[in-house]
């Protein structure tokens, strides 16, 4: 072999070595070796609470209300959880977007059947509740048809977000006991409330 | 004693070389244990380089009008005696001060040994043994760093070099050399120093950040990081005989280097994940083109040319002076892309946390926790353990907090991983700007 073949294989070894490794790697995903990107949160998303009762619908409410909001305020809904967990003082804005995306959760858990009937959460809603013992006991000994039919649990949703005052909710982000006792107070009065008045009316 | 006197002047060599990059993995240790800042402790690095860049050409002109075994005696006993001080610095700014000095004594001692290496061997195996020991001292350097940092403490770095440099004293006294009153007739090589300085700035790119991206990104020990890095000098051995067996013409084995660590820079760039298997190859590359490239250049800036020594200053001056360039155009890059790499970190930690399988209150309550522990450490790629170390949860939601733990440990390492990327292009950029340096020089010598 003349001498400049013998060199010669020395560069196509280098490009073949270099081409292999660059190649390995990124037909491994290192060009998309990255942190995870936040999703467009108009986009539906599937949630699948952890929590059961009160506690999981309170829990895909506020998931797909972020999503809800978020799109409202055109940013993700990592970056709103993010802002709104940084700071002290919410703007007016993004209450009203959570307001707003709170209650287009309710229409979508209505909309795909996620939402439990009235009489499915009686029972837990009444543990808590601030009623008489004969009132519950009235209200226990109702026949879930008759609740499901006085009670829909999407209006006692969208009340109990109109009532709720989200910026003491988000104040308390840090103090669970006081979220927890907040978030399920509102809820449960709505529900309870809504019961009594109907029952109330129907007498 | 006598059989002993190359040997140590070599490992001296290897030493001063060493000690460019020898305080890498050390560095986190030096910020602690010295109080310092992240610009401060950079300054131990740089401070080193810097000096030694500039004091390599008139120490070479000083050496003229010197013995040759006093100078470089002179050069050895400074050199050891600041690496001491460097080893009881109770301060960054007496740590830094003391780097300096070292590096004026590392500067004598390089243009010395190298005229005493050739008084022993003879001109071409003296020449070739100084270049060789220049080359495996700056692969090995972050390896012997970081593993005694580990092993011991930052300190020993410079403790075990005063032993060796307090032999090579009475080593350097006994070899007698003349001084060489040679006129400068050779103008310097700048086409090689020019390309030398580029490719010793990209090879910091390969040395410096890849050590950073393994102990600061992915959390590993200095230890494994040296074991890791390990790779490189292995690689760079291996070149030599690869040349020999090919035979190339110098400038397309220089060109060859150059591309190598290009390629191997573009890899560490993209790896898959953070498994330090996913580094092997492409540090194998670098290596290959440090192996093909360092001794060949700097045996082409000072080949044939006289008065040795001022060639030698040129060649010590361009690597250093280009390792504080490669310094000082990536750190601002990598600084800034880890700061900016911390939005899209915690994008995808609240991503993972809003989704993760936990009950409510627990989700909440590792936010809170994952809060305090960002917020804590905010200058540095955060350790998550602790905030899921504190967490008071139901024995049944462990095992999801704990693979929840898991990928937001993936997320934190995918997001310091990019924040390196553009850094190690850059370097790869410089590697290739070092190529582009060879163009004009179309003719080929014959060997």
């Amino acid at each position: 072999m003349s001498a400049p073949r013998r060199w010669i294989g020395l560069p196509v070894a280098a490009v073949v070595l270099v081409c292999g490794v660059v190649g390995v790697q990124l037909a491994n995903g290192g060009g998309d070796y990255e942190p995870l990107r936040p999703a467009d949160p108009c986009v539906e998303r599937t949630v699948n609470p952890q929590a059961t009762g009160i506690d999981g619908v309170t829990e895909r409410l506020v998931l797909l209300g972020i999503d809800g909001a978020a799109c409202r305020l055109h940013v993700s809904r990592e970056a709103l959880t993010l802002e709104l967990a940084q700071t002290d003082e919410p703007t007016d804005a993004q209450i009203d977007a959570l307001r707003a995306g709170l209650k287009s959760a309710v229409t979508r858990m209505k909309a795909d059947g996620t939402l439990p009937r009235a009489s499915q959460l009686v029972d837990e809603s009444l543990e808590s509740a601030d009623l008489n013992e004969l009132l519950k006991n009235v209200i226990r000994a109702l026949p879930a048809s008759v609740i499901d039919a006085a009670v829909k649990t999407d209006d006692v949703l969208i009340r109990a977000i109109d009532d709720l005052d989200l910026r003491a909710v988000l104040t308390n982000l840090d103090d669970q006991d006081a979220l927890e006792q907040q978030v399920a107070k509102a809820v449960t009065s709505a529900v309870t409330a809504s019961l009594e008045a109907r029952i109330r009316g129907l007498v | 004693m006598r059989r002993a006197v190359a040997p140590l002047l070599i490992v001296t060599v290897a030493l001063v070389l060493a000690d460019s990059a020898v305080v890498t993995l050390a560095l986190p240790d030096i910020l602690v244990h010295l109080d310092a800042s992240v610009g401060q402790v950079a300054w131990v690095l740089i401070a080193y380089n810097l000096v030694l860049g500039l004091a390599a050409v008139p120490a070479a002109m000083g050496f003229s009008r010197a013995q040759p075994r006093l100078f470089s005696a002179v050069g050895i006993a400074v050199f050891a005696g600041s690496s001491a001080v460097c080893a009881v610095a109770g301060s960054i700014d007496v740590l830094i001060m003391a780097r300096c000095f070292q590096a004026i004594g590392g500067a004598l001692a390089l243009i010395g040994c190298l005229e005493l290496l050739v008084a022993a061997y003879g001109e071409r195996r003296g020449v070739a043994s100084w270049v060789t020991a220049g080359v495996v001292g700056t692969a090995l350097g972050p390896v012997a760093g970081g593993l005694l940092t580990q092993a011991i403490s930052w300190q020993a770095i410079f403790v075990v070099q005063v032993p060796v440099a307090v032999l090579a004293v009475p080593a350097a006294l006994a070899v007698r050399a003349a001084p060489t009153v040679t006129p400068d007739r050779h103008r310097p090589a700048v086409r090689a120093n020019v390309t030398l300085a580029l490719m010793s700035a990209a090879l910091t790119a390969a040395l410096f950040l890849l050590v950073l991206l393994l102990v600061q990104g992915w959390g590993r020990s200095p230890a494994t990081a040296a074991v890791t890095v390990s790779v490189v000098p292995l690689a760079a051995l291996a070149a030599r005989p690869l040349a020999r067996l090919l035979r190339p013409p110098s400038e397309v084995e220089v060109a060859v280097g150059c591309f190598l660590v290009a390629g191997g820079l573009v890899g560490l760039a993209i790896p898959p994940s953070a498994a330090l298997a996913w580094t092997i190859a492409p540090q194998a590359l670098v290596g290959l083109g440090l192996g093909l490239t360092v001794d060949q250049l700097t045996t082409r800036a000072m080949e044939m040319r006289l008065p040795r020594a001022h060639h030698a200053g040129w060649t010590i001056g361009a690597r250093h002076i280009g390792v504080v360039v490669g310094l000082a155009i990536l750190t601002p890059v990598f600084t800034a892309d880890l700061r900016d790499a911390q939005v899209p970190a915690q994008q995808a930690i609240t991503s993972l946390v809003l989704d993760a399988p936990l009950k409510p209150q627990d989700k909440i309550a590792v936010a809170e926790a994952l809060g305090k522990e960002l917020s804590a450490q905010e200058q540095q790629v955060p350790d998550l353990h602790r905030a899921f170390a504190r967490l008071d949860l139901d024995p049944a939601e462990r095992p999801a907090a704990a693979r929840l733990e898991r990928e937001l440990n993936a997320q934190v390492e995918r997001a310091a991983t990019r924040a390196f990327r553009d850094s190690f292009l850059i370097g790869a950029g410089l590697a290739l700007l070092a190529l582009v340096t060879l163009i004009p020089v179309g003719r080929r010598r014959p060997r």
